[in-house]
């Protein structure tokens, strides 16, 4: 319970005495130099009107971009229409060129191949379009292992199950692998 | 701005019989709604300085109130066209501050920070601060100081609600009809929101009582 003011002692002090002092905080002239400056300028803000966001959008829908877009649209499709043939011979090219691509491989395969011996060079199997592998080494090693070729590597003619997990140097010299498959991948 | 010549010019009766404060303003009004917008500049003196203290109050952060200040107005001047002066038109413009003002804090509750008002010099030489000075022989200047964070600090402990009947009675010095009408509440609901609030700031501000 609150006790009650005591008008006849000069000496209270009550919550209200304290809440009263707060009226002496008010900011200075420059302070309302800076409000008022900057009220004239958001109230000049409001006089733009802006129309709300679905008018804008109705707006959009039915202006010129639209319009535009329509005509870019249509432009890429009449593009895409005469460039086709040219395209599609394009792809072809491209299935050449890796071909290119490997048989270079190949060629540089066959150079390193040539270093090694005859006996080895002479019981390799090579495919034209693919990467050479040679288990020459590995039955020169004889190093008595299964080699398996999944589906997702580059068809090799020899052994139909050489494994390419392994993908170190170490490994594809064991393995009798050019090591070109991993740079294909 | 508006010059002293400009707000006289804005309350100008049309009549020489005398007017009431409320019947003055509302003369303004009508010419802000007959389209004299540099009229408004009358009402912004009038009530800027009554709408941030109590704003800077309820937020207790000065940049916060200023531009909740700002923003009462600007929302009064697009709104003023639909005032029909069933109430005051200080009563119209504290509610729109409060409510402005309670919809910002409920949004901004986390990230809050205080940041206050410079006391006028007239607080130093305040009876009060003379006898407490003289009862915790404590330096004037260190007292005031202190007083401000602790009765800020137990402002913002109180509710929102709490804190508007305070603000608008004890330092406003609005009567509880008056606040009753801006708070769009009852006299009776005002009493006893004022009653608690006390109740509570004199818990917190006990070492300053006596």
């Amino acid at each position: 319970m609150m006790p009650k003011s005591n008008p006849a002692d000069p000496n209270e002090i009550n919550v209200e005495d304290l809440l009263r002092l707060k009226r002496s905080e008010k900011p200075d002239s420059a302070f309302w130099d800076q409000f008022d400056r900057e009220l004239h300028q958001r109230m000049l803000q409001t006089l733009v009107k802006k129309e709300p966001w679905y008018l804008q959008l109705w707006r959009g829908c039915s202006g010129r971009l639209p319009q535009a877009t329509a005509l870019a649209t249509a432009a890429l499709v009449a593009t895409v229409l005469a460039v086709r043939p040219a395209l599609l011979g394009t792809l072809q090219f491209s299935d050449r060129a890796a071909g290119t691509v490997l048989a270079s491989a190949a060629q540089q395969d066959a150079l390193t191949l040539a270093d090694l011996p005859q006996e080895v060079t002479d019981a390799a199997d090579y495919q034209i379009d693919a990467i050479f592998v040679s288990d020459a080494l590995s039955v020169a090693q004889d190093a008595g292992y299964e080699r398996d070729f999944g589906m997702d590597v580059i068809q090799v003619a020899v052994n139909d199950t050489a494994d390419y997990s392994a993908d170190s140097a170490l490994a594809r010299a064991a393995f009798g692998q050019t090591g070109m498959a991993s740079l294909v991948f | 701005m508006a010059t002293t010549s400009s707000v006289s010019e804005a309350f100008a009766p049309a009549k020489d019989a005398p007017l009431s404060e409320r019947d003055k303003y509302w003369i303004v009004v009508q010419k802000v709604q007959a389209g004299q917008v540099g009229a408004f500049d009358a009402l912004v003196q009038k009530y800027r300085e009554h709408i941030f203290s109590v704003l800077y109050n309820m937020t207790g952060n000065r940049e916060d109130a200023s531009d909740l200040t700002q923003e009462t107005f600007i929302k009064a001047f697009q709104a003023i066209g639909r005032f029909r002066g069933k109430s005051a038109f200080y009563t119209w413009l504290y509610r729109i501050g409060i409510n402005t003002t309670m919809s910002f804090l409920k949004k901004n509750s986390r990230r809050r920070f205080i940041n206050y008002e410079t006391i006028n010099e007239e607080v130093a030489t305040a009876e009060i601060i003379e006898r407490l000075t003289a009862k915790n022989r404590t330096e004037k200047g260190v007292l005031v100081r202190e007083l401000q964070e602790k009765l800020n600090e137990s402002l913002q402990k109180l509710s929102l609600k709490h804190r508007t009947v305070v603000i608008l009675h004890e330092i406003e010095g609005l009567e509880h009809a008056e606040i009753a009408e801006i708070t769009q509440t009852s006299v009776g609901t005002v009493r006893s929101r004022l009653h608690y609030a006390k109740q509570q700031l004199q818990a917190e501000l006990k070492d300053y009582l006596r």
